[in-house]
């Protein structure tokens, strides 16, 4: 609060605690008795309140990537049928499992057999990357993405597993990685949130809002759901029944009355980020509307989404959405897709159809779009659901496969990432990451490093204790996909 | 002692072509790290050849062969923790390691220790077995617990045969995959035993399953000196201080800060204006502005001691409870659901916790026996375990208190997210509860290591944890609905069977009628019952549909029988260990229930846990009667000091859920153990503390700034001023149902329901007569409240201790555009009209009186005047178009009001407690 007057702040929280700043943490872990006493010698003199904003930040090193758009698919898609190729798994087609494969299936009465892939597998691109015939238009763009085929999670069910992807932690309570990096970055477009989710209008993925929580981190970092139909924001338009005049005298008198009420109160920066917190709402009325606008789009660039094809429109209307706020400054976008499409528990084939009918075009369409304005340099996509699927397959008749969540397929693309790469293995059947694996907390660090944040850096003082994305686990960023 | 040579062993590293350690590694350690761990190693970790590394230092491994990400070394370069100081290593360094680590060493062969112990074999049984073999079940009649039960065996023979493991069914089926069952492992929440474990049991039985070692004393970690940090030894009365101007003492707290402010050459802030002052301690102390009756007689009352009669009237009012009460069901991280995921089903009876609370506060329950019914209420009688169905509302109470740690989300409902992790995951977040709220203690880092900052260690942690252990039994879990205790009130049971019985009679008699049509169909080989029958002909079923959705549409109304969400023990405790890395099946030593050491001391006396009754431990009533003696260090202040943080908005110690060392110092202390002791001297009252710090003089003064005192005292650390401060989003919600005149001021019982509109907002179903207070309004975690929720209502993960304030722009959205502001600034205009008249300056004065507390002055009269005129100009146009029957003329005043009254609800000046 150095400067009590200033007013340029979009939004603020005073901040009752005061982060202590800590002794660095050396040494081992071991202690001796009485340790704690000199371990405590060089501990720094706590700070006042901090004040968090939204205010655009530097980075800690220079950064690949500006922003992020997650492209979150949920259910677990199966990384065998579209990109993980087993031969093997057409060889052992019809043998029984392991016990430890037959373990991992949540009903062991309907534990089947090895089951190989429906989809066919091809080189694709320059660089021979090889992704199933259920993914034809990404299939177009290998050479734009860094595929990484050696994910592996901590828990099989999708509840914890969507904790862990999102919070690093396969609990409830921690903040996601959307809130950490505006945390971090804070935004460049102050009339928009910094953190934006664009769920389906269909209904709230597993976990719902818990998924862009900001937990114990200050509260305006959390995630903001745009609606896709109607109005992005709850109550972002004036009420219907109230003139439009009479609306602006109102907030004429509003202004008028708050503005007499701060000159007789200096010094008070909470009132005044409550004024401009109103100032900002007026402004965000406009401007959100015109973000999520899809109609002043070209007749061609709507229909390379898919916007026209009732099996695409709607994930394509919130690809082509997320594409414009990112170009209007927003740090961070996330894509839900309805229901857990992936989930392919029963009649694998046609479910992944489905799945990746309503998802593949207007993802590649996105890719293409991002790179064409020459956005991709500058933006992470980031594609993957919560886990994938088993290599056995599930209940009878059309069979499916369960949460597999030993070994995965993710894989990104745009600003500081390969193209046209792959990275690690799994196993001969694709049950287990095997070679070069990647952990949850392995990727998040990946991610911060792009957007020029370090893991263990970038960190929240509660209670004493550091908090990070990747908590206290090993991590390491994946700089084999990094260019 | 054999256990220790085998460490000794020699390990030898066997090196493969991949990355060599004399040609790639060595040098990266030469530059680096062999300054401290080469010939006179560091923490006994010498660096100098494979084998040493190997070998580890004092804290055991450091490299994990084939593992990096499971070796502490590559943990401690990667986090940059090692080397210390600047000269760390490059990206490049470390992966040469990490590639050394997971390809360039070979792993030597394990070794187990030659002969496991009991408890390292109990701890594998524990986790893998007895959820089926312990205490609860005896499935086969097999009870795994003890040596004579394993040796005693169940219906299929002896478990344990030492000596011989092949002959003992507890290996043997282990061994051979028959146990645990795979086809049911997901039923029961058991996972596969890895294949160590199954090693650790048979070399345990073959070599003759020694039995179970004495208790060792164990060692101390925490010294003398650790235990003398400020907040771990006993508050000491201090002598209140003389100070200056003594005039200004209204009692002891101002002499205490008077103290400080002087020394500064500073003072307190005037007194605020006695309007202002009003409006502060009222929405202070009861959550909501005051009514114009209440500032009417108020500004009557001249006589002295009127400030003090107001105090006493807040605080005898059942509005005190319903403010207060919402702080500590914040502390208690209080929700009527379940969990956070797809089933975040509802908690039926929760709110009996939150009328527990709000009923204590109102009778000025002292804090000590507050907070023992909160931890043992169970445990203070067993009165209860005699009641079948029926209890005293004092019994209900007693039982409901202990609610307080059963708030944290558990989904273990659900068989696939009961698993022995999120098991644990529900008792370290009680604990986290317990700590955080009570005893100002961050115990969560404890947790996984032993704690960075304060003496506490990871033992003392996992002691901690087993005093909860006892009733959440980690490994013979009982999910949510198994701790549902069916006892009510005889009214409730009452009201229930009274909705229930003409239901189930109407069942039973379409039953009958469905069963008899039923009968028509079977054949002589059909042996099920009505619903086999319905499934085999669909002639049948289609026949009985109407009667089937009768029967489903009666059992939908029928109630559900009331219960009490308690916590309580599980017959016989089992043993708990330390969970190395928090990690539930990395076994370290067995701990036993205690207290943190740090804490134990000469002046207090010991954790002493007695089963007060057969089926309970003790270990609750112990742990709450050791916390609320007179001289604890921590407990009088942490709850003192809660308490100040919502009265002045920062606490003396300014991190009120971390009074340790990586805490913010207190910046009274003098201060804050005059309080503590005062506190415990008025018989632990928590009235009595409010009285004392709302009548001092600090909490009377004027918010205003200046910029001599910005400069002087910047954060106001010093209380030379009164903070302001936003309302917190209850505070704003339940002063805008009050000052609108929607409040229904109905106490207690079934929350409010809320309802999802198609826009997805969540608002709050009205009742009859308006809105109840928030603090009545269903909390599910996955539905907040969209208003309560923009206006940083926590979302209890697992407790909130405390709340942030924000000022973001959906805020201003949900005010300015939301439904119910504008249908509550109509309701309030109509009011207003009602009582004033139509002269819009008796209009003007109303509102101001209602909304803020004040009279308006004569600009504001004028300002008022001309807007209200204006929006009338407005609104004829709109009600023409609409074609609206009603006299135009009076609705257009109406709701030009209705207009004003919204732009007084938005502004900052409503929002805001000067």
């Amino acid at each position: 609060m150095s400067n009590p007057t200033r007013r340029n702040f979009f939004s603020s929280v005073v901040d009752g605690i005061h982060g202590a700043a800590l002794a660095s943490i050396l040494g081992s872990e071991m202690f001796a008795p009485g340790l704690f006493a000199a371990e405590l010698a060089a501990e720094e003199p706590p700070k006042g309140p901090q004040i968090f904003d939204l205010k655009p930040k530097q980075p800690q090193f220079p950064a690949k990537a500006k922003s992020v758009i997650h492209l979150f698919m949920n259910g677990g898609p199966s990384q065998v049928d579209l990109f993980d190729p087993k031969p093997a798994l057409k060889r052992l087609a019809g043998t029984a499992p392991s016990r430890e494969l037959a373990f991992a299936i949540s009903n062991g009465k309907e534990s089947g057999t090895l089951l190989p892939s429906v989809f066919e597998f091809k080189p694709r691109g320059k660089s021979g990357m090889e992704i199933s015939s259920a993914l034809p238009h990404l299939a177009e763009c290998a050479d734009d993405i860094s595929l990484i085929r050696s994910m592996y999670g901590e828990h099989a069910n999708h509840e914890p597993a969507l904790f862990l992807m999102h919070t690093g932690r396969t609990i409830a309570s921690r903040p996601s990685l959307g809130s950490w990096v505006t945390y971090g970055l804070g935004t460049e477009n102050q009339n928009l949130p910094a953190y934006v989710v664009l769920d389906d209008p269909k209904g709230l993925p597993i976990n719902g809002i818990s998924n862009w929580q900001s937990a114990w981190l200050p509260p305006l970092y959390q995630g903001t759901r745009f609606r896709t139909e109607g109005p992005p924001v709850l109550n972002l338009n004036p009420r219907p029944e109230v003139p439009a005049k009479l609306v602006e005298a109102e907030r004429a008198l509003l202004a008028k009355l708050d503005e007499a009420h701060r000159k007789q109160r200096a010094y008070q920066p909470e009132l005044d980020a409550r004024i401009s917190s109103y100032e900002l709402a007026a402004r965000m009325q406009l401007s959100a509307s015109d973000a999520l606008d899809v109609n002043k789009e070209s007749e061609a660039t709507r229909e390379a989404y898919g916007l026209n094809d009732p099996a695409t429109a709607s994930y394509a209307k919130r690809c082509l959405m997320a594409r414009r706020l990112v170009e209007r400054g927003v740090r961070f976008v996330q894509l839900y897709i309805e229901d857990q499409i992936f989930d392919n528990h029963g009649d694998l084939e046609s479910g992944l159809k489905y799945a990746c009918g309503k998802t593949d075009k207007p993802v590649a369409a996105l890719l293409k779009d991002l790179k064409q304005r020459g956005l991709l340099d500058s933006t992470l996509v980031v594609w993957g659901g919560e886990f994938g699927r088993l290599p056995m397959s599930q209940g009878g008749g059309k069979p499916g496969r369960d949460h597999g969540p030993n070994g995965f397929s993710v894989w990104m693309a745009g600003g500081g990432v390969k193209r046209g790469y792959v990275h690690g293995a799994t196993d001969d059947i694709g049950f287990k990451a095997a070679e070069n694996k990647v952990s949850v907390h392995d990727f998040h660090a990946t991610i911060l490093h792009l957007l020029g944040l370090h893991y263990r850096e970038l960190f929240f003082d509660r209670n004493g204790l550091r908090e990070r994305l990747t908590d206290q686990f090993p991590a390491r960023v994946v700089s084999e996909v990094l260019t | 002692m054999r256990t220790l040579l085998a460490f000794l062993i020699p390990l030898t590293a066997q090196i493969v072509a991949a990355q060599s350690f004399e040609k790639d590694v060595q040098p990266i350690f030469k530059t680096k790290c062999i300054a401290c761990h080469g010939e006179v190693p560091q923490g006994k970790l010498d660096l100098r050849t494979p084998d040493a590394v190997l070998k580890g230092g004092a804290a055991g491994a450091v490299i994990v062969p084939g593992n990096s990400a499971k070796s502490l070394l590559l943990d401690k370069i990667v986090t940059r923790q090692m080397p210390p100081g600047k000269n760390k290593l490059s990206d490049a360094e470390i992966d040469v390691i990490r590639h050394w680590v997971d390809t360039g060493i070979q792993a030597p062969a394990v070794i187990l220790p030659e002969v496991p112990k009991e408890r390292e074999v109990l701890a594998v049984l524990q986790v893998r077995c007895m959820v089926c073999h312990g205490g609860l079940k005896q499935q086969g009649g097999l009870d795994l617990r003890t040596m004579a039960s394993r040796l005693k065996g169940g219906k299929s023979g002896p478990a344990l045969v030492p000596g011989k493991p092949e002959a003992s069914l507890m290996y043997s089926r282990v061994a051979n995959g028959t146990m645990p069952p795979a086809a049911m492992a997901k039923d029961l929440a058991v996972e596969l035993p890895t294949d160590a474990e199954t090693e650790l049991i048979k070399k345990w039985i073959a070599a003759g399953a020694p039995g179970p070692e004495p208790d060792a004393k164990p060692a101390p970690m925490v010294s003398e000196s650790d235990r003398k940090f400020w907040s771990f030894q006993p508050p000491v009365r201090p002598a209140v201080p003389a100070v200056k101007n003594a005039a200004l003492v209204q009692n002891p707290i101002d002499a205490f800060l008077l103290q400080k402010l002087e020394a500064k050459n500073l003072t307190y802030s005037k007194e605020a204006s006695r309007l202002a002052l009003l409006r502060r301690v009222t929405l202070d102390l009861t959550g909501m502005t005051p009514t114009p009756a209440e500032i009417e007689a108020f500004q009557k009352d001249t006589a002295p001691g009127a400030y003090e009669r107001l105090v006493d009237r807040l605080l005898a009012s059942p509005k005190y409870g319903e403010r207060w009460g919402q702080h500590w069901l914040d502390l208690a991280g209080y929700a009527d659901s379940e969990g956070f995921g797809q089933d975040d089903s509802v908690r039926p009876f929760a709110w009996r916790y939150r009328d527990y609370v709000i009923r204590s506060l109102n009778a000025d329950k002292p804090y000590d026996k507050f907070i023992t019914e909160q931890i043992a209420g169970d445990e203070l009688s067993n009165d209860w375990k005699q009641l079948k169905s029926t209890a005293p509302p004092e019994v209900i109470d007693r039982l409901a208190a202990t609610g307080f740690l059963r708030e944290t989300p558990d989904q273990t409902n659900s068989n696939e997210r009961a698993l022995i992790a999120e098991r644990m995951n529900v008792v370290a977040d009680e604990v986290e509860v317990l700590a955080s709220s009570t005893m100002g203690l961050t115990m969560g880092c404890a947790r996984c290591h032993n704690h960075k900052y304060d003496p506490i260690p990871q033992r003392d942690y996992y002691s901690l944890s087993a005093i909860l252990q006892a009733a959440y039994n980690p490994y013979e879990w009982k999910a949510p609905r198994d701790r549902e205790y069916k006892l009510a009130l005889e009214s409730e049971r009452k009201a229930v069977e009274e909705n229930n019985a003409p239901l189930q009679a109407e069942i039973k008699k379409l039953q009958a009628q469905l069963d008899a049509i039923a009968e028509t169909f079977r054949k002589p080989e059909d042996k099920g019952n009505t619903k086999d029958l319905q499934k085999k002909y669909p002639a049948l079923a289609t026949k009985t549909k109407q009667l089937d959705t009768d029967i489903q549409n009666l059992r939908n109304k029928l109630k559900p029988a009331p219960h009490v969400r308690i916590l309580t023990d599980n017959e016989v405790p089992s043993v708990s260990y330390l969970l190395k890395r928090g990690d539930p099946v990395s076994f370290g030593e067995p701990v036993q229930p205690n207290v943190p050491a740090v804490l134990q001391n000469a002046a207090l006396k010991p954790y002493d846990p007695k089963p007060p009754f057969a089926g309970a431990s003790g270990r609750r009533l112990a742990l709450a009667q050791w916390m609320t003696q007179p001289n604890h260090p921590l407990t009088a202040r942490v709850a003192v000091n809660q308490i100040w943080s919502r009265h002045f908005g920062r606490g003396i110690v300014a991190s009120v859920s971390n009074f340790g060392r990586s805490g913010v110092p207190p910046s009274h202390p003098e201060l804050l153990d005059w309080l503590a002791t005062e506190f415990v001297q008025q018989g632990w009252s928590m009235k009595q503390l409010h009285r004392m710090i709302v009548t001092s003089q600090a909490y009377r003064q004027s918010s205003q700034v200046t910029p001599e005192l910005l400069a002087a005292d910047p954060d106001n650390v010093l209380l030379s001023r009164m903070n302001l401060r936003r309302m917190d989003g209850e505070t704003l919600y339940d002063s805008l149902l009050n000052v609108t005149g929607r409040l229904d001021t109905k106490m207690f019982g079934e929350p409010a329901p809320v309802d999802v509109r198609p826009d997805k907002e969540v608002v709050v179903k009205a009742s009859g007569t308006g809105f109840r207070r928030a603090i009545y309004v269903l909390h599910r975690r996955q539905t907040p409240v969209s208003l309560l929720d923009a206006f940083d209502q926590p979302a209890m993960t697992p407790n909130c201790t405390e709340r942030r304030r924000s000022n973001v722009a959906t805020q201003a959205l949900h005010l300015m555009n939301g439904s119910m502001s504008w249908d509550l600034s109509r309701f309030m205009a109509g009011r207003i009209i009602d009582e004033a008249g139509p002269d819009p300056v008796k209009q003007i004065n109303a509102v101001y009186l209602r909304a803020y507390g004040r009279n308006p002055s004569a600009g504001e009269v004028k300002t008022g005047q001309e807007a209200i005129a204006e929006f009338a100009k407005q609104w004829p146009a709109r009600l023409a178009a609409d074609n609206s029957d009603a006299p135009r003329t009076t609705n257009a005043a109406w709701l030009a009001l209705a207009n004003y009254c919204h732009a007084i609800l938005n502004s900052a000046e409503f929002a805001f407690i000067d």
